[in-house]
């Protein structure tokens, strides 16, 4: 199939979510039926639409012209189980998920509309389902959870956060770890927050040894870890005042596109049970925490 | 982005020959043209330096950005006058067509017979104003990855020589041939994939170290960037000066560091001044009198303030600059220690205020907290802050040193309090952040010697947010919902005294009001409305005396001037900009707004301009 058969049918799906969104919210489970296509649309185009996030290491980052990581790889299990090229959108984080979906999933960009058939690494959270209704949450594939790696020589142990107090730690400026660490014994580690610009900027200050620490995601501190010339070790102290310490990540879809969302769903059953997508973690130094059954 | 370059290339070729063999047969009669000429103005340059620091007594033009540097908005015309308001009509409209539409926030400038405006997602146009016809057309090709936050406005061009000048939705100046269109050169600000834009109209100013400089400032990037002004060379591009708004950041001079600006960690923790915030989006205004640039800036980073305390400058500030070296003259910092997202940017006007028999030289600006401030412009002092809307609630005032007296209980709440997943306890904070005046630029007369605030009546709930999620990672944040504070308006355009803080008349408006303003000697105030009335007011009183429907809402500053001895008036026209994007009980005012995209040209005929 050419690209031209698939244009007018994108058009106008898009169309119809959108008056569905102003006009008809209510009428969503009549109009899904016609709505249905976007598996069959897919396949017929040969062309499925991946989003992953920009700088972020280890799940999905640029390494000159090559785009790695978890997501990337799952992305591309997707393209092989379907039998459809993949092509990433890759962009950076809006302020909250609330906005990625929309800029992502269900309404596209202000400037070229673009939007991805799938999201991955989505916080899978009924509130954020039930807040984007234009969107639709499933397949939970990786528990996340919020780490610290440290240099075991300078750092041998690490019972509380207070060691921060005097032990400098490089967090991403604006992220979970940044508003906790901000917060934390009443802004008493203010003085010793490292902030990067980027994720990979906070990893810098971690090695060029100006941080002893580095607060990310479990798998974030993990990849350091298994990339870094100093002896590390990673820890996951006590986090008073953190909202959550670990939360199950999936995909989303567009919710006119539930039966794409079961295809992938299978995709990443399949990845899960074959043990693939633990050898995928493992690859880039990330241990594979299974989210609980929700 | 390539197809601009190459239009570069051609244009670069194509100037060559003509530029050189101009520059041979005309060489000895150059010398005896400029002696010739020395005292008038160059018409074979164009706009020159003086054309725009002259720009408010020139009624044949429109070269500046504000009709004048100053910014003041007011024409010396009265042509038109209460008495023949009736009888404006329109002459023509120009779309701007394409399906691409949003919010038209353009000023247009006008020289020679010619309008240059600029449109949403970076287009600019040139018009032929006795026709309406198009000369030429510039639409900035915008990369993949960009990520506008707000809307994809564009408020206007600036002039000088013979190059017209605009900035970009990824970050970047353009300087076009004002005669074809082309690109002569084309320089990024800020780098769009770091999540900057640029919106604003870029000031030009004169030096005496460097001749004139075209001075801007950025915009986007929530969080992580800094708010900078930046001052370049019009001919090349080229950057003179740059100087980062936040204290502990390091201006340069002609590429060499020259100073810090204040003191690293005076008013901020830790490290976070880098990543302070402040963006300085709206552009500034410069006065001749004084030799200094003004700008505003933005809110500081992060939202939450608990996380910074202090007074966080020069976020929420006004800040005067000299432009020949771009060190700090002065600043003032009208919401120290923001929590409310009031950013400072708000355009500040230069007047010469009698008050007690003295003149002083002040300047005055209408902040998104509420507060309408007069500062002594040549050294920053404050003298004066009046409430410009109604029941401000984050502050109980201001006192004797420009200084807010907060309302702690109306200050949004720390998000790390309420970790136990509820939401927390919600304030309701007036203005919203939204602001008492946004964007959209005041007048001042120097006949009524009153300024005209077009501002909006609203508040906010903020509260606690149980759980959000940011890059894949939970945090909590905040909720917050704008709402009007009265039942019938939420627009309000204001007259107002700068010497007593008197509000001598209010116009109310349905929809908030998101145009700028315009004052004329002929006793008029226009501004536009998001139903899509351009409408007149009379200027002592506020009756209203006249109105056009465009058929799209106005988010847009209206001008005026004189050709062919005919007074005329434009303005852009299009529903968009920042409320929309919100939605709350304010969308129930303007959710039936229809988008459009087109200016809008009046005149008064000679015939029906005699009483």
């Amino acid at each position: 199939m050419n690209e031209n058969s698939e244009r007018p049918c994108l058009l106008w799906r898009h169309r119809v979510s959108l008056v569905s969104l102003f006009f008809f919210s209510g009428l969503l489970l009549q109009t899904s039926v016609l709505q249905a296509r976007p598996y069959d649309e897919v396949i017929a185009s040969g062309k499925l639409v991946v989003f992953v996030y920009e700088d972020y290491a280890p799940y999905s980052w640029y390494e000159g012209d090559e785009l790695r990581g978890i997501d990337v790889e799952i992305g591309r299990a997707f393209g092989e189980k379907l039998g459809v090229d993949i092509e990433f959108l890759v962009r950076g984080a809006d302020e909250n998920i609330d906005d990625d979906l929309r800029v992502n999933i269900w309404k596209g960009d202000l400037i070229h509309r673009k939007a991805a058939d799938v999201m991955l690494h989505v916080p899978v959270d009924k509130e954020v389902d039930i807040r984007n209704e234009l969107a639709v949450i499933t397949s939970p594939y990786f528990l996340e959870q919020m780490a610290v790696v440290v240099d075991s020589e300078e750092l041998p142990e690490l019972p509380t956060f207070a060691r921060f107090v005097y032990n400098p730690i490089a967090v991403e400026v604006d992220t979970a770890g940044d508003f906790f660490l901000s917060n934390a014994f009443g802004g008493r580690l203010h003085s010793s927050i490292r902030r990067g610009r980027t994720f990979a900027d906070a990893v810098e200050v971690f090695e060029s040894g100006e941080a002893s620490g580095l607060m990310g995601s479990r798998a974030q501190a993990e990849w350091v870890s298994d990339g870094s010339a100093r002896e590390t070790s990673i820890h996951q102290p006590p986090m008073p005042g953190i909202v959550r310490q670990s939360w199950p990540i999936g995909i989303a879809i567009k919710h006119d596109s539930r039966d794409l969302g079961y295809a992938l769903g299978d995709v990443i059953t399949e990845l899960i049970v074959s043990g693939r997508l633990e050898k995928i973690t493992e690859s880039y130094g990330v241990s594979y925490v299974k989210p609980e059954n929700l | 982005m390539r197809i601009s370059e190459k239009r570069a290339a051609v244009n670069a070729k194509s100037l060559l020959p003509t530029a050189v063999s101009t520059s041979l047969s005309a060489l000895a009669g150059a010398v005896v043209l400029s002696l010739g000429v020395a005292s008038a103005p160059a018409m074979a340059e164009g706009v020159t330096i003086d054309d725009l620091m002259n720009d408010q007594a020139t009624t044949d033009d429109i070269v500046t950005y504000g009709l004048g540097p100053r910014g003041q908005r007011y024409s010396p015309l009265d042509t038109l006058n209460k008495e023949n308001i009736k009888n404006l009509f329109p002459v023509w409209s120009f779309s701007f067509g394409g399906e691409k539409q949003r919010g038209q926030e353009s000023q247009p400038i006008i020289k020679d017979g010619v309008m240059y405006v600029t449109g949403s997602y970076s287009r600019i146009w040139a018009i032929d104003i006795a026709t309406g016809e198009e000369l030429w057309q510039y639409d900035a090709r915008l990369p993949e990855g960009i990520l506008p936050c707000c809307d994809v406005i564009n408020r206007g061009a600036a002039i000088l020589g013979d190059k017209v000048f605009f900035g970009t939705l990824d970050a970047k100046i353009v300087a076009l041939n004002a005669e074809t269109g082309k690109v002569v050169w084309r320089k990024t600000i800020a780098n769009y994939e770091d999540g900057y834009s640029y919106t604003a109209a870029p000031l030009i100013v004169p030096t005496e170290a460097h001749g004139p400089l075209i001075v801007t400032g950025n915009s986007g990037g929530e969080f992580g960037i800094v708010g900078q002004v930046e001052a370049r060379n019009p001919d090349t591009g080229d950057l003179v000066w740059t100087r980062p708004v936040i204290e502990g950041h390091m201006g340069t001079l002609n590429g060499e560091e020259s100073t810090m600006t204040g003191t690293a960690n005076e008013t901020w923790p830790g490290d976070m001044y880098k990543n302070g915030g402040g963006a300085t989006w709206l552009g500034g205004t410069y006065d001749p009198d004084t030799k200094l640039v003004f700008f505003g800036t933005g809110n500081p980073a992060p939202w939450n303030s608990h996380l910074r305390p202090g007074d966080n400058k020069w976020s929420a500030s006004r800040i005067a600059i000299n432009p020949e070296d771009g060190e700090i003259a002065w600043g003032f910092q009208t919401t120290p220690h923001d929590g409310w997202d009031y950013d400072g940017v708000n355009e500040f006007i230069s007047f010469d205020m009698e008050k007690d028999g003295q003149t002083v030289k002040a300047g005055a600006t209408a902040d998104r907290n509420g507060f309408f401030y007069v500062l002594d412009r040549t050294n920053g002092d404050f003298i004066s802050a009046t409430p410009f809307v109604q029941n401000i609630s984050w502050a109980k005032g201001i006192d004797e040193n420009g200084r807010p007296i907060w309302d702690p209980e109306n200050r949004p709440g720390n998000p790390a309090e309420s970790a136990d997943g509820k939401k927390g306890k919600s304030i309701f904070a007036v203005p919203s952040f939204l602001g008492g005046k946004n964007w959209m630029p005041m007048a001042y007369s120097q006949d009524t010697q009153m300024f005209y605030i077009p501002s909006n009546e609203w508040g906010m709930d903020i509260w606690n947010e149980p759980i959000t999620y940011k890059k894949g990672a939970a945090y909590l944040g905040a909720g917050f919902t704008i709402k009007p504070i009265f039942d019938d308006y939420i627009g309000s355009l204001k007259a107002m005294d700068p010497a007593t803080g008197e509000v001598k008349w209010e116009y109310r408006n349905k929809a908030p009001l998101w145009g700028g303003v315009l004052t004329t000697a002929g006793g008029l105030v226009f501004t536009g409305t998001p139903e899509g009335y351009l409408k007149a007011f009379d200027a002592e009183t506020g009756e209203e005396l006249w109105k056009f429907q465009t058929g799209t809402g106005i988010v847009s500053s209206p001008v005026t001037w004189e050709q062919d001895g005919e007074q005329w008036v434009a303005i852009t026209t299009g529903w968009g900009g920042a409320v929309p994007l919100w939605g709350g009980e304010v969308a129930k005012v303007v959710s039936y707004l229809n988008q459009g995209g087109s200016v809008w040209a009046f005149k008064i005929p000679k015939q029906l301009a005699l009483k």
